[in-house]
């Protein structure tokens, strides 16, 4: 089961700040989880195999609490980030995210209200939490390993007195950047964050 | 972060490391993981290799011997340190994991490692050299306000040590620096 290289991947997702797909292959290895549940009596194999569940549930874990984290972090932009994608486009959140996403909001919405907006003056009853959560910062320098060569990434200068330049990335290399030149190649999977 | 040192170690548990059962009340054929597969069989006296995480256990339980990697050795590792020590630049090392090996091998298994000490110290001030030069390159990356950064022979717990630190006062720079005119590309938020 090629699950190993899989849950590396899981744990670079810890680095983004966007929130990236949710590999459905590993939510399979949860069931499979299940089925290891049988009571044999050779005592060394089952506490080895348990323990070996009880690992891959602690990354399995950590890798929802940092989706929920991040949902709980940026959750208009998601939200507005799901309304507005294509029909065929896949989501980029599982149902239970996105519901939890959903419910997320409505519980902040009552919550302002109650406690705040309803006793403002009526015309400042308004509040646009899109504009109000920070967006994710996109220009955060990250760091990553490259799994497919990439040449001619173009990389924007810091300063004015900077000239943007060209590199190569070389398979099996690792380089600090900002995120944004890199983004699409986290999304094809060209390069891995860590 | 150390919630990000925490979650490296645990993954560098997934490199594998030999393993030599010795009590011969252990004798299993195959062992199947989900993760790695086939494991096995364990005869008596016969190297296996298996994951780190299960090397540990089974030596904690008595029912093996470990077998230290063939770099963990002290002629070798003062080579290493040697050439780490001349070297500007970053040295590739044995292993992608090699502190976190130590660590952990050097705690449960010291006894099966010869020159144990003097294996510590050495890869204790491999490790210091190669801090202090990533020390070095990040305050030079950052006092010349470099966009891009080759970091290859760098180990994930190097990387981590200074990444987090060093990603947040690099991203609190690009935004002072991109508000330094304010109105055309900056995005502040009103209230």
């Amino acid at each position: 089961m090629a699950a190993g290289p899989a849950l590396r991947e899981l744990d670079s997702d810890g680095s983004s700040e966007e929130l990236v797909l949710t590999p459905a292959q590993l939510l399979g290895g949860l069931e499979q989880e299940s089925n290891l549940k049988r009571a044999k009596h050779g005592d060394l194999k089952v506490s080895i195999h348990r323990m070996e569940i009880e690992r891959i549930r602690y990354v399995l874990s950590s890798y929802l609490r940092c989706r929920l984290a991040k949902i709980e972090k940026f959750f208009p932009h998601i939200l507005e980030k799901e309304k507005s994608r294509a029909e065929g486009e896949p989501s980029i959140l599982s149902p239970e995210e996105f519901a939890f996403a959903k419910e997320y909001m409505a519980n902040t919405e009552t919550y302002l209200k109650n406690m705040a907006l309803k006793h403002m003056p009526p015309n400042l009853q308004k509040v646009d939490l899109l504009r109000l959560v920070p967006k994710p910062n996109l220009d955060a320098f990250v760091f990553l390993r490259v799994q497919e060569r990439q040449e001619n990434i173009l990389v924007e200068p810091e300063t004015d007195e900077q000239r943007e330049y060209v590199i190569d990335l070389e398979e099996g290399s690792q380089h600090l950047i900002r995120y944004k030149t890199i983004a699409p190649l986290v999304a094809s999977g060209a390069v891995q964050l860590i | 972060m150390h919630v990000r040192l925490m979650k490296e170690t645990r993954f560098s548990k997934q490199c594998h490391n030999f393993v030599c059962p010795v009590n011969s009340t252990f004798l299993i054929f195959i062992l199947n993981l989900i993760l790695q597969g086939d494991l096995g069989p364990f005869n008596p006296g016969l190297p296996v290799e298996v994951p780190l995480w299960l090397a540990i256990n089974l030596k904690q339980r008595q029912k093996c011997r470990l077998i230290p990697p063939e770099w963990m050795d002290a002629e070798k590792l003062e080579e290493i340190r040697d050439k780490e020590r001349k070297e500007d630049t970053f040295t590739p090392m044995p292993n992608p994991y090699y502190m976190e090996l130590t660590k952990l091998l050097l705690n449960y298994a010291s006894d099966s490692i010869p020159k144990a000490d003097e294996i510590r110290t050495l890869v204790k001030d491999t490790w210091d050299t190669r801090l202090a030069k990533l020390r070095l390159s990040a305050d030079s990356f950052v006092r010349q306000q470099e966009a891009h950064a080759k970091l290859d022979n760098l180990t994930l717990m190097e990387i981590n040590t200074t990444g987090t630190f060093l990603t947040q006062a690099l991203d609190h720079m690009y935004k002072l620096r991109t508000n330094l005119q304010p109105g055309e590309s900056a995005q502040s938020q009103d209230f």
